[in-house]
């Protein structure tokens, strides 16, 4: 059985499509619940109204469970376990969906690495066990092949930022306001930069910069900073498990971008995004390092929201609201 | 002199074989050439004395004291490790995720109490299907969460209360002896 990597080939689409939103047109999207999204519905309704508006089909499948990659990752459940759920997850939404959008690098790393865990024989058979109880406990099937691995689905998954990325074009027409000049920093997080589940060696070992080049599109700055590149600091549990060691890194982070006099740092990750503004953490900082960072953080969907013109409570929790956002925001919205 | 050259008595893959066996991601371990560039971009080396090329040292010589090791628990997955490493096939986090388990398994691993936050992840998880309370599109359907009940039961984490109720009960044993003793 040949476990085929799901993973959409961008470079395809760029050479196939002169307009690559051709490619998604007349395809049934599906948007991946992301956990977090719970915390900063923005990261949803930002690319959900965005897709709407341009008549694209849009669904979420309600039979979706979370990817459990942070039981995966603390040792809690077993790799054929861990593959079973998420296979489960792709089975139903591949019965409702051609493309499987996701805003989270935890999530789109998760759905990526189940299905390379199935690679293995050993696993594969594991986790089809599993998944026979299951259908013998639910008495059958409601569709065909509903508990089956899939041998050779045609749901194609995307990350939302290489998706916003592939149609920058059609998507700065649909911006209403411009970032005027402003420096943003970016953090990509671990789980997209490392990635190289869905990505050539090549292109695995480049440099990444597509959020550099939105912020450039979208009429921004960017700017380099030292950690550029470093862990946020959740580190697969590790605030929650050495809490004031982890905070180091996350401080390192917030307060490099700071000293480059960055507006915000911008991320396409809302598990990146709840480790860097989450208001506890940034207390526990404050106390630790006796200095207080104050730079805010915003999700490439939230942005893309702001730009759009959303209406502020729809693109961003008020949870993070401080004065710097505000500022941020008004700017911005300025006509 | 302390670092005499290596012989190939030094080496022993039976423990790295146990580990990684069905990995297919670490077949190739064994090639490390300890070159340590793992080391310089590795977020756990900056705050602990996690040190990765240590730990591939002991697994390649099947010193299973890296189990006991506190180091192992300080990796933070984030596969930066993997990007900068010149050899194919070696997944360092993985390979972590594989000590934790044995480590558990031999009753190093997180009490019962270092879980909490898990536990009430994993409840939550089996009730709403979700990590978090009230999800942003509510909790899955009765038969969806049926489905996760039976995938997922959590055995690590049934083991590790009974382990502890176990080691308080036989606590209170000892303080009841002494007591008495008294
Ligand atoms: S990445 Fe984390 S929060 Fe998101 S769905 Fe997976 S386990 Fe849940
Ligand atoms: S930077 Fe942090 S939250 Fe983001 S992907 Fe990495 S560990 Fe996860
Ligand atoms: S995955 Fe672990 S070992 Fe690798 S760089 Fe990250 S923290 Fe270090
Ligand atoms: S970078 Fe790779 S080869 Fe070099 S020490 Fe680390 S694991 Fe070994």
């Amino acid at each position: 059985m040949e476990i085929n990597n799901l993973a959409i080939d961008l470079e395809e689409i760029e050479k196939r499509y002169e307009n690559p939103l051709d490619f998604f047109r007349g395809k049934k999207l599906c948007l991946f619940k992301a956990c977090l999204e719970k915390y900063f519905p923005g990261v949803r309704f930002g690319i959900q109204d965005f897709l709407e508006e341009l008549g694209m089909e849009v669904i979420i499948c309600q039979n979706q469970s979370c990817c459990s990659g942070t039981f995966f990752q603390r040792n809690l459940i077993t790799r054929a376990q861990f593959a079973a759920i998420n296979e489960r997850n792709i089975n139903e939404i591949n019965h409702q969906a051609d493309i499987l959008l996701v805003s989270c690098n935890g999530c789109y790393n998760s759905l990526l690495r189940g299905r390379d865990f199935l690679k293995d024989n050993t696993v594969r058979k594991k986790t089809q066990d599993i998944l026979n109880d299951v259908k013998e406990k639910m008495g059958g099937e409601k569709y065909l092949g509903q508990y089956d691995i899939l041998e050779n689905p045609k749901l194609r998954i995307i990350h939302d930022l290489d998706f916003f990325y592939l149609i920058r074009d059609e998507l700065v027409n649909t911006l209403k306001f411009g970032l005027k000049g402003i420096k943003i920093a970016v953090h990509y997080g671990c789980h997209y930069l490392n990635l190289d589940r869905d990505k050539d060696i090549n292109t695995y070992l480049k440099d990444k910069t597509k959020l550099e080049e939105l912020i450039r599109l979208f009429g921004g700055v960017p700017i380099d900073y030292q950690e550029r590149e470093s862990c946020c600091g959740w580190g697969a549990s590790q605030i929650v498990i050495h809490p004031d060691d982890a905070l180091k890194v996350t401080y390192k982070k917030l307060k490099s971008a700071e000293n480059v006099n960055a507006c915000f740092i911008l991320m396409p990750c809302p598990t990146c995004l709840y480790t860097l503004s989450k208001p506890e953490f940034r207390e526990r900082m404050h106390k630790i390092f006796n200095d207080e960072v104050e730079i805010p953080t915003i999700h490439l969907n939230e942005l893309i929201a702001i730009l759009r013109g959303c209406e502020e409570e729809r693109c961003i929790t008020l949870r993070r609201k401080s004065p710097r956002f505000n500022q941020i925001y008004a700017t911005i919205t300025q006509e | 002199m302390e670092d005499k050259a290596e012989s190939d008595e030094d080496w022993n893959y039976q423990f790295l074989e146990e580990l990684v066996e069905d990995v297919e991601e670490n077949q190739n371990i064994r090639q490390c050439i300890e070159c340590g560039k793992c080391i310089g971009e590795c977020p756990a080396s900056k705050i602990s004395d996690f040190n990765i090329r240590r730990i591939i040292r002991k697994v390649l010589r099947g010193d299973k004291s890296v189990l006991k090791d506190s180091d192992i628990w300080y990796c933070f997955l984030c596969e930066r490790c993997k990007r900068v490493c010149p050899k194919k096939g070696v997944n360092i986090p993985l390979l972590i995720l594989n000590l934790r388990n044995e480590s558990f398994k031999k009753g190093y691993g997180p009490r019962y109490n270092d879980l909490t936050k898990y536990v009430e992840m994993a409840e939550k998880f089996l009730t709403n299907g979700t990590v978090l309370e009230d999800p942003l599109d509510g909790s899955l359907s009765p038969e969806r969460i049926e489905e996760l009940n039976e995938i997922c039961n959590f055995a690590r984490i049934k083991y590790v209360f009974k382990a502890s109720e176990a080691s308080k009960a036989h606590k209170k044993k000892n303080l009841n002896k002494k007591r008495v003793k008294k």
